[in-house]
């Protein structure tokens, strides 16, 4: 719905800015969903009026006008105050009071200067509302009313600088369908009164001008209430424009003062109306009066709308019908035949209430949408139906010179009665978390429209009598008391009416809800947020760590957290390595359980000896666990997680054969858990630890720190924990990995999506021979720092040493996988970096293609 | 004209059922359709006929060509299935053969009893709170309304460290450690290593394991503490296991209890390994002292809070029937195997 807010100001004082009202209607629970500046219009943009306005010779649209500018000062008007401009709109003729914009006016989308069109000059342009960014009408220039005087700006003729809000009403506020709607939000909100427009009507008229009509409602459940006034000698004509002012910025259409009436009152009070032509209703048959006949559809009956489509109706709807035929589907269209025409003078104007279902019903089936049905199927109340007819009827006696007959038709048989509810202040505490006393309350209450009826007790649902909830205070209040004390069988509860507009609010939780948005749910009082107590990271991490491990294969162990000196000394460390500075227990059970261990590796290879002893070839272990340290005598707990895997891969199995544990297998374990957990730029240097062979293993470093290791037990090692390397025919591997420094370092890694590519990738071997020094790792970062946003991979897929091979040399094979985001790559740029690879490989090893 | 082309149909019917592999269709497809085939060649002599006879046999051609068209589809789709078939197992195939399985390890029995309890108490609310194993008198005991002549405090009981602290003997020293630096409310679950100073024997060991939940917060009860037992127990043991709590003495709770859940083994009836009681004992619970919310700074007029712990060792002995509890710190892949699949 399009709110223009100088329209709105009429009912309310708005603030002062519009991003105020913005987040105001925003907080209000009303959804802003967009806002359009009208920007004032130059000057130079004003009333004028064509004094002739003669074709151009060959030429089928241009017209040569003459147009009074009256005294608007400008060096080339003539003698009769007349510019001369050449104007190209259908609508253009002479007499018409136009727009005219100078030359030098700048509108929003151009500029207007003096031109010559067609070797004529033009001095300026008349404007249509899409030029001067009014409406999206480009039908033809603008025809002002024809007393408008000239020289009045188009500033002032169109209210502006405006601005128009575009606004989401939710399916259950129909009560903010219009503008007196919004502004009573407002209201509330703002706690600035109401300016409700005042209905003046003109005296009723002597009998001798009453227009007979005989009105007959057969379905008084699709239709509650009708009311129908009827007018005389109305002229149908222009609107004034203020009037279609309204309408164009609200995004309606004006027509003629009479539907422009009624689409006024629908925008200002949300209840749509309807006028039919008096003298184009039917009587009932054998009858003399014309007749409006309430009643559903017949089967197969013909429905001609207004804009002329015909329709098959099938007996379920809701239809205003004369004696004969229908004249309009009920709240959803007009129908052609009784539409309001030039030649119309006497009409009979509807305003009802119809049930939303049926509405709803009909407007789904035959695919009508209207300003109209979109408002009754949200259900309207029985009660706006008397003012929107007052307000009309005041219009279109201002508006339309018409005369109203007395006689006021309103078939309203069993009024609905309106609803009392009651709302305990403790229990909007208990709800929204905060008191509000029963002042405010009754001060929100009452500008949306509620009438505050009276203290009581409390009882839930709705009540029928106020006599019902009798309590005291009603009593204390009556003699002026304003502190109330609770009796204990008394809940302080206090009753209002809700307005028949707000058929939202049936329940106290409603009043509930519109306190709390009203005071603003910011009011509610936030809590301090309690800080974590668990560090879920860190949780998450270890967990992702040792389910990785098990997901390779390793089974868990847990050991004592005290271990035995010796076994330090076993694995190779000296008095003065930091790992034999251990924590001792002063009542040892046992040497064996004497010191907190610093290494989990000990324990891990006991565990090993032990299971090799009970038979088994392939074991892999793993602990995660505390390691206790000695840092200047203060007590550390560092958690590590540390590995032994030796045998093969997996079990055995007659076809599909394991392989035998490797380097590449321990390295693996390392490499593809810090890969997994986002860790990347380690450093690597070769692994230098008194357990393990020199040569075969990693240190990974990040900031100078050791995070973690692999490497190969040296058999004398192996052998002092009681493991002979030689009769088991397998090598041993350690891995180690610091928990608790790899945690730190993934808490703030964040994974980011990467876009998938397009286009398709184009994958090149390449195989040559390389010196035994020259580290793949390093070929790998050359070729991918060579175009690294096309370059996507490169791995090995042979390395080979042997025959054909000289000594000291391998060969190895590998695929550069190549993949371009913006677009197909195609043969000739592969080519050409596949050359520039080779060139990079001879220039910096020099290595030769095989 | 016309002779030639019924030999070139019937040459391409023999050739065409001759075809036993994609391959050779597309040869043939090559050889009959393809544009330099002798079909095409016959359109070309089409002009050597006269006027009138030309359209006629144009449609000949062309209703020869639809034909070869057609045998040659339906052979490819027999050559095309026959080769599915060919692919599928043969009548040798020894279904019985062992699988291939993954080589996926396994946690220990007490990490999944842990990761267990952990996961329940995570659903209840609760964050999961550690601390240090290495202690001072002041969390381990003082704080805990221990007094200073208490039994627990002996040598015999608690590890002690040369050059001052401790082994923790139970994990209320992070209770402490919370209250001290959260306020309330406060849900927690400590799960960690204690240690006290008892020989390795079947139902001892130097090291064990301990889930310790505290809850601070207004209005908590001795009610709460019941419910939430009985809530921890049925997710844990199943929904028909009963719990109960009986007076007890612990110095850092007042009221103290005994939790007993009924027998897991014989539900109740009575056996041996509940020694024909019906119930098992599973830890010690209470709430929380005064003097223990005093000690770090909480209001015990506002605040009040229950605690409870568990013993995991316990737990993972009586749901998986392990004898022996020395058995949990041998790590023999003999035993860790058997809970592969219990590795959730
Ligand atoms: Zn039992």
């Amino acid at each position: 719905m399009k709110i223009a807010l100088n329209w709105l100001a009429k009912y309310i004082d708005l603030p002062s800015s519009v991003d105020e009202l913005d987040r105001l209607l925003t907080f209000a629970g009303i959804e802003v969903e967009g806002i359009t500046p009208m920007p004032a219009l130059p000057e130079t943009v004003f009333s004028a009026r064509i004094l002739s306005a003669e074709p151009v010779p060959k030429s089928d649209h241009l017209h040569l006008c003459k147009v009074d500018i009256g005294s608007y000062s400008y060096p080339e008007k003539d003698e009769n105050a007349c510019v001369q401009i050449i104007c190209g709109a259908p609508n253009c003729r002479s007499g018409l009071m136009v727009l005219i914009a100078m030359p030098g006016t700048a509108l929003p989308e151009f500029t207007i200067s003096k031109a010559k069109i067609r070797g004529v000059e033009s001095h300026g342009m008349l404007c249509s509302e899409k030029e001067l960014g009014i409406s999206d009408n480009h039908g033809g220039i603008i025809e002002l009313p024809s007393d408008t005087t000239i020289g009045v700006p188009a500033n002032e003729l169109y209210g502006l600088p405006d601005t128009v809000f575009e606004l989401e009403i939710t399916p259950n506020r129909p009560d903010l369908l219009g503008y007196i709607g919004i502004a009573r939000d407002l209201s509330a909100k703002l706690n600035r009164p109401l300016r409700m427009p005042e209905v003046k009507l003109p005296e009723p008229v002597s009998t001798q001008l009453e227009l007979p009509l005989k009105l007959i409602n057969q379905n008084r459940d699709l239709c509650p209430r009708y009311t129908a006034r009827l007018f005389s000698n109305v002229q149908i004509k222009e609107s004034p424009l203020w009037l279609k002012s309204c309408l164009i910025k609200s995004g309606l259409r004006p027509i003629n003062n009479l539907v422009d009436i009624t689409n006024f009152v629908l925008l200002e009070q949300g209840h749509p109306l309807h006028a039919f032509d008096y003298s184009k209703l039917a009587p009932i048959a054998n009858e003399q009066i014309p007749a409006i006949v309430i009643r559903t559809a017949e089967n197969k009956e013909e429905f001609i709308s207004l804009d002329s489509k015909s329709y098959l109706l099938d007996g379920d709807e809701l239809v205003i019908a004369d004696g004969e035929k229908p004249s309009a589907l009920a709240g959803v269209m007009g129908g052609k035949i009784s539409a309001i025409s030039q030649q119309t003078t006497s009409i009979v104007l509807e305003s009802a209430a119809f049930e939303p279902g049926s509405i709803r019903k009909t407007s789904y089936k035959h695919k009508i949408s209207t300003d109209s049905s979109y408002r009754f199927e949200r259900h309207l109340s029985e009660y706006t139906v008397e003012a929107a007819s007052l307000r009309a009827a005041q219009l279109i006696c201002e508006l339309a010179d018409a005369t109203m007959c007395s006689t006021v038709h309103d078939d309203w048989q069993s009024p609905s009665v309106p609803i009392i509810l009651g709302i305990r202040p403790k229990r909007y505490e208990q709800v929204i978390g905060y008191y509000m006393d029963g002042d405010k309350i009754m001060d929100f209450l009452g500008k949306l429209g509620l009438s505050f009826l009276q203290y009581g007790n409390w009882k839930p649902g709705q009540i029928a009598s106020i006599e019902d909830v009798f309590c005291h205070h009603g009593e204390e209040m009556k003699r002026g008391v304003t502190e109330f004390t609770e009796l204990p069988d008394c809940v302080h509860t206090l009753y209002f009416r809700v307005p028949p507009y707000r058929v939202d609010l049936e329940r106290e939780i409603d009043l509930i809800e519109e306190l709390a948005r009203l005071d603003g749910y910011d009011a509610a009082p936030a809590r301090k947020v309690q800080p974590s107590i668990m560090d879920r990271h860190a949780y998450r991490i270890k967990r992702q760590m040792t389910d990785y491990v098990v997901s390779r294969g390793c089974y868990e162990t847990l050991n004592y957290s005290f271990t035995d000196a010796a076994l330090m000394q076993k694995l190779g460390y000296n008095a003065n390595d930091p790992e034999m500075k251990m924590i001792t227990l002063r009542n040892p059970q046992s040497s064996a359980m004497s010191v907190m261990r610093t290494s989990l590796i000990p324990q891990l290879l006991i565990n090993l000896a032990y299971n090799i002893n009970h038979g088994e070839k392939n074991v892999k272990l793993f602990e995660l666990g505390k390691t206790y340290l000695l840092d200047n005598a203060k007590h550390v707990e560092l958690v590590q997680l540390s590995a032994v895997i030796t045998g093969v891969d997996r079990d055995e199995h007659w076809q599909d054969k394991a392989v035998k544990l490797g380097l590449y297998h321990a390295k693996g374990l390392v490499e593809e858990l810090l890969e997994l957990l986002g860790i990347s730029g380690c450093t690597v240097s070769a692994v230098n630890k008194p357990f393990l062979a020199s040569g075969d293993g990693y240190s990974y470093i990040q900031n100078d720190r050791e995070i973690a290791y692999f490497g190969k037990l040296s058999a004398p090692i192996a052998e002092a924990f009681g493991i002979d390397l030689i009769d088991l025919k397998q090598d041993v591997w350690l891995i180690n990995l610091d928990a608790d420094r790899i945690v730190e370092l993934c808490r703030y890694i964040n994974l980011k999506f990467k876009p998938i590519p397009r286009y398709p990738s184009v994958t090149r071997d390449l195989s040559f021979l390389i010196d035994d020094s020259v580290m793949y790792r390093d070929i790998r970062d050359g070729i991918m720092s060579l175009d690294s946003s096309i370059i996507g991979d490169v791995s090995v897929f042979d390395e080979y040493r042997g025959k054909q091979i000289p000594e000291g040399k391998r060969s190895l094979s590998i695929h550069i996988k190549f993949q371009d985001l913006e677009k197909t790559l195609t043969d000739e740029r592969i080519d050409h970096l596949v050359e520039s690879v080779i060139t990079m490989l001879k220039e910096t090893w020099q290595i030769n293609m095989r | 004209m016309r002779e030639q082309l019924n030999e070139l149909v019937q040459q391409a019917e023999k050739d065409i059922q001759a075809c036993s592999n994609q391959n050779d269709v597309m040869n043939v497809k090559a050889q009959y359709l393809g544009k330099k085939s002798l079909l095409n060649g016959l359109f070309a002599r089409l002009r050597e006929l006269p006027q009138e006879e030309r359209p006629a046999f144009g449609n000949l051609i062309n209703e020869s060509r639809t034909k070869i068209e057609n045998l040659i589809d339906a052979q490819a789709k027999k050559v095309k299935e026959a080769a599915w078939n060919s692919k599928a197992a043969g009548s040798n195939t020894d279904l019985s053969m062992p699988s291939i399985f993954s080589a996926k390890g396994g946690y220990h029995p007490l990490s999944i009893i842990r990761k267990e309890i952990d996961d329940v108490f995570i659903s209840m609310g609760y964050e999961i709170a550690e601390g240090p194993d290495i202690e001072d008198d002041f969390h381990n005991f003082d704080a805990l309304n221990t007094p200073a002549n208490h039994p627990s405090r002996n040598l015999a009981d608690t590890f002690y460290l040369v050059g001052g602290g401790l082994l923790r003997t139970q994990t209320s020293t992070v209770q402490i450690r919370v209250m001290e630096s959260f306020a309330p409310p406060i849900r927690i679950a400590s799960p960690g290593r204690c240690y006290r100073n008892d020989k390795p024997d079947p139902s001892h060991s130097p090291v064990f394991h301990q889930v310790e939940a505290l809850v601070v917060d207004k209005g908590i009860s001795l009610a709460d503490l019941t419910n939430t037992l009985s809530q921890f127990a049925s997710i844990m043991f199943g929904a028909n296991v009963g719990t109960r709590i009986r007076p007890h003495f612990f110095p850092f709770t007042e009221p103290s209890a005994e939790m007993d859940i009924s027998c897991v083994v014989c539900g109740g009836a009575g056996c041996r390994v509940c020694k024909h009681s019906g119930w098992l004992e599973m830890g010690g619970a209470g709430m929380v002292d005064p003097n223990v919310f005093k000690t770090v700074g909480i209001d015990p007029e506002i605040y009040t809070g229950f605690a409870f712990g568990l013993g995991i060792e316990r737990i993972a002995m009586l749901k998986y029937n392990i004898p022996d509890m020395r058995i949990l710190f041998e790590n023999d892949l003999r035993m860790l195997r058997q809970f592969r699949g219990e590795s959730r």
